[in-house]
């Protein structure tokens, strides 16, 4: 089988417009969780959220792109896929090459704009060109159009899993050889639909979420995109390697639409099979972003599951804590900052965290650790219809 | 080798569980209504009130699939949808703007789009791969891949399928949509197959590969040649082209384009939803198995269907289905 390397990456959330500015919250242990100021919402003043810091306009205004209706979800992906596209030096022809795949996710695409989407719908009035974005594959057929992109274009809905499976769609196509290059990853934006939903579900925090800890009471919602470009080791010649695509897993929990089994099946299963895929034995694993929700039932079943496999806790986070939880959209930002963990050889410290959940009693990582030895990273995400995944990365030989 | 061995579908030609479909197939009217199994036979009943249509056919096509091929539980669950759960997408919308207090969160975890492949490995007890493609027409065609991928790696029997289903407002929307070219009426419908790489004494037909360009610029024809060409054929191997006719793709240039090969539109007769192509691909299967003719200029054997699923000759998707004894 080919290894798959992944040769630039972008992201955006709320502690960062761009890798660099990511990275920097990371290290400082600074939140991006807050007051929503570009949300219009009556929620912004019941919850806070992780809104990424630019207005809409202000994130079209930095993107050079003539397309029109592009939704605040369209701009959050052009924005990392620019990014990503830029750091791994793709050239036009590349990206336009019929052997690039382009596999992103989304949960909420257009529906950022569900007022509008709605009202729209039943006048038959104007903005014609939102009710269009309905679907969550239109930001990335608006991609596809910038870019030129001729190769296999996907998108995957599994809910919060939703962008590690794109990432390991995209992995999978390179290594069977039905692709070369894939651009891999996913974007959701704040709106009301989701926030409604998961508010209906009384699992939204009106503090800043607390992952592992005793007095967790709910997540707190985010928003962003990130993208990776991962490429065959036939085509990536001399480039600069961010890290290795080794080993990836999926299974379904098979037990509730919206909550995980106690026993942690599904997050066991995947996990195992992230590990067999990567031949690693789990001692290996160094670190892991855990998907870290903060909610009752999220951390107490990724604890299980972990304790499962492990026995010994390897160190672990929740980037959740900075970002909030972003949906489609986490599992390919908290690959970017695992490999910034990989990268630096550092490890950067869950936020909020006070008391130990029982009887597990484990704390996450606490402070910004340098100088660590780092080989192996695995990223859990776990969603809705019991949608498991766990991906795991390591350093480049 | 991938070989289908069990196909279910719900539509508008009493399909489902019924060996003799093809025999009596009627072209979609306005009038004409989606012919529905009796849900209670596969889901519990408590269980099935809280269920939308597109989750009812996805769980009783894949039981259905199983029982076909005789197997306990298939190694992966993947399932392609366009526009996924309106029905409880469009109520969760509507409750939260009527509602006054606490909304009912269960239309909101159906509205998702990996609701279908969720319920459906729920009501499998099913621990598997489970995937959900949603890429407007290729969807069908991307969960297809994906369950080629599985069986390429070291998985041997898939459950792949694909539902989307209608809702009234739909209607109205389509008509702000770009789809003035869709000619056939807005609808619902759910095919699931079984897929494996090992050929049994249930195997229906060969599937011998699947291909999308997801933004095309190019004459589609070249496309087709290059595809069959990747795959050792040419168009005169071709049999049959199953095509869906929108906008440009009327019957008299898709039979200019194709001449001598006999052209069918699929479409004709399961309506228009996103992932009608699952439909297609049930059609040609049971062309191929049962050796039907009658849908061939000449009346000549047919050996190989390849089906050509065009929107706005932007996304194309191809897929090519092969008779066993070919």
């Amino acid at each position: 089988m080919k290894h798959v390397f992944v040769t630039g990456i972008g992201v955006i959330s709320a502690i960062g417009n761009n890798c660099e500015e990511n990275l920097s919250h990371l290290q400082k242990g600074k939140t991006g969780i807050g007051k929503a100021i570009h949300l219009d919402s009556n929620y912004a003043k019941l919850f806070p959220f992780g809104e990424v810091k630019l207005s809409t306009s202000a994130l079209k205004s930095n993107l050079n792109i003539a397309q029109k209706g592009l939704t605040r979800t369209d701009l959050l992906a052009f924005t990392a896929v620019q990014e990503a596209i830029q750091k791994a030096n793709l050239t036009a022809q590349e990206i336009s090459s019929e052997n690039t795949a382009f596999i992103s996710a989304s949960t909420i695409g257009g529906m950022c704009l569900t007022d509008q989407l709605y009202q729209d719908a039943n006048s038959i009035s104007k903005s014609k060109e939102y009710v269009k974005s309905y679907s969550v594959s239109a930001h990335a057929l608006k991609i596809a159009e910038n870019y030129q992109l001729k190769g296999t274009i996907d998108v995957i809905n599994t809910a919060c899993s939703s962008s590690l499976n794109a990432i390991m769609m995209g992995t999978r196509l390179i290594k069977s050889g039905r692709a070369t290059r894939a651009i891999v990853g996913g974007t959701d934006a704040l709106g009301k639909f989701t926030i409604n939903g998961f508010n209906a579900l009384q699992i939204l925090s009106k503090n800043p979420c607390k992952p592992f800890d005793k007095y967790r009471d709910g997540l707190t919602l985010g928003e962003g995109a990130a993208y990776l470009i991962l490429e065959s080791e036939e085509v990536v010649g001399k480039k600069n390697l961010y890290a290795e695509i080794l080993g990836y897993g999926n299974s379904n929990d098979a037990f509730h639409p919206s909550s995980l089994s106690e026993e942690a099946f599904g997050v066991v299963a995947a996990m195992n099979k992230a590990l067999k895929r990567a031949t690693l034995s789990p001692q290996k694993i160094n670190y892991i972003n855990t998907h870290g929700t903060a909610t009752e039932n999220n951390d107490t079943t990724e604890l299980t599951g972990i304790k499962k496999i492990f026995g010994n806790y390897p160190a672990f986070n929740s980037t959740k804590s900075y970002t909030g939880h972003t949906l489609a959209a986490s599992g390919a930002i908290e690959t970017v900052f695992s490999i910034f963990s990989l990268q630096q050889q550092e490890l950067y410290p869950s936020l909020n965290f006070e008391t130990p959940i029982s009887p597990f009693n484990q704390l996450p990582i606490l402070k910004y650790q340098q100088h660590q030895n780092i080989n192996y990273v695995m990223t859990n995400s776990f969603g809705f219809a019991g949608n498991c995944s766990s991906l795991i990365i390591g350093k480049p030989l | 080798m991938y070989y289908i061995n069990a196909c279910s579908t719900i539509s508008h030609q009493g399909s489902f569980q019924n060996e003799s479909w093809i025999n009596e197939l009627k072209i979609v009217t306005n009038n004409s209504k989606l012919i529905t199994p009796n849900y209670k036979e596969f889901v519990d009943a408590a269980d099935l009130r809280r269920m939308s249509k597109i989750i009812r056919m996805g769980i009783a096509c894949s039981k259905d699939c199983i029982q076909q091929a005789e197997i306990d539980n298939p190694d992966a669950i993947i399932v392609g949808t366009g526009l996924g759960c309106l029905t409880d997408t469009e109520k969760f919308l509507h409750n939260t703007l009527t509602i006054e207090g606490l909304i009912p969160p269960t239309a909101f975890i159906q509205s998702t789009h990996n609701t279908i492949a969720g319920q459906i490995s729920l009501a499998l007890k099913n621990h598997q791969y489970n995937m959900t493609h949603t890429q407007n027409s290729l969807s069908f065609e991307h969960a297809l891949m994906d369950g080629m991928l599985c069986l390429d790696e070291e998985k041997d029997t898939v459950l792949v399928g694909s539902a989307d289903e209608n809702i009234a407002l739909m209607d109205e929307l389509s008509k702000s949509f770009n789809w003035s070219e869709i000619e056939n009426k807005l609808t619902s419908g759910a095919s699931f197959f079984i897929v494996s790489n090992a050929k049994n004494n249930l195997t229906k037909v060969q599937l011998i590969d699947c291909f999308t360009v997801g933004l095309n610029d190019t004459n589609p024809k070249a496309l087709i040649t290059s595809f069959l060409a990747k795959n050792n054929l040419s168009l005169n191997d071709i049999d049959l082209v199953l095509f869906n006719s929108n906008g440009t793709l009327k019957l008299d240039i898709i039979q200019k384009e194709f001449n001598p090969i006999s052209v069918l539109s699929y479409e004709h007769f399961c309506g228009y939803y996103f992932t009608n192509v699952a439909f297609g691909m049930h059609l040609a299967t049971e062309i191929l198995n049962k050796k039907k003719t009658s849908f061939i200029t000449n009346n000549k054997p047919v050996h190989r269907i390849l089906l050509y699923n065009n929107f706005n000759n932007k996304n194309i998707g191809l897929t090519l289905l092969q008779a066993l004894e070919a």
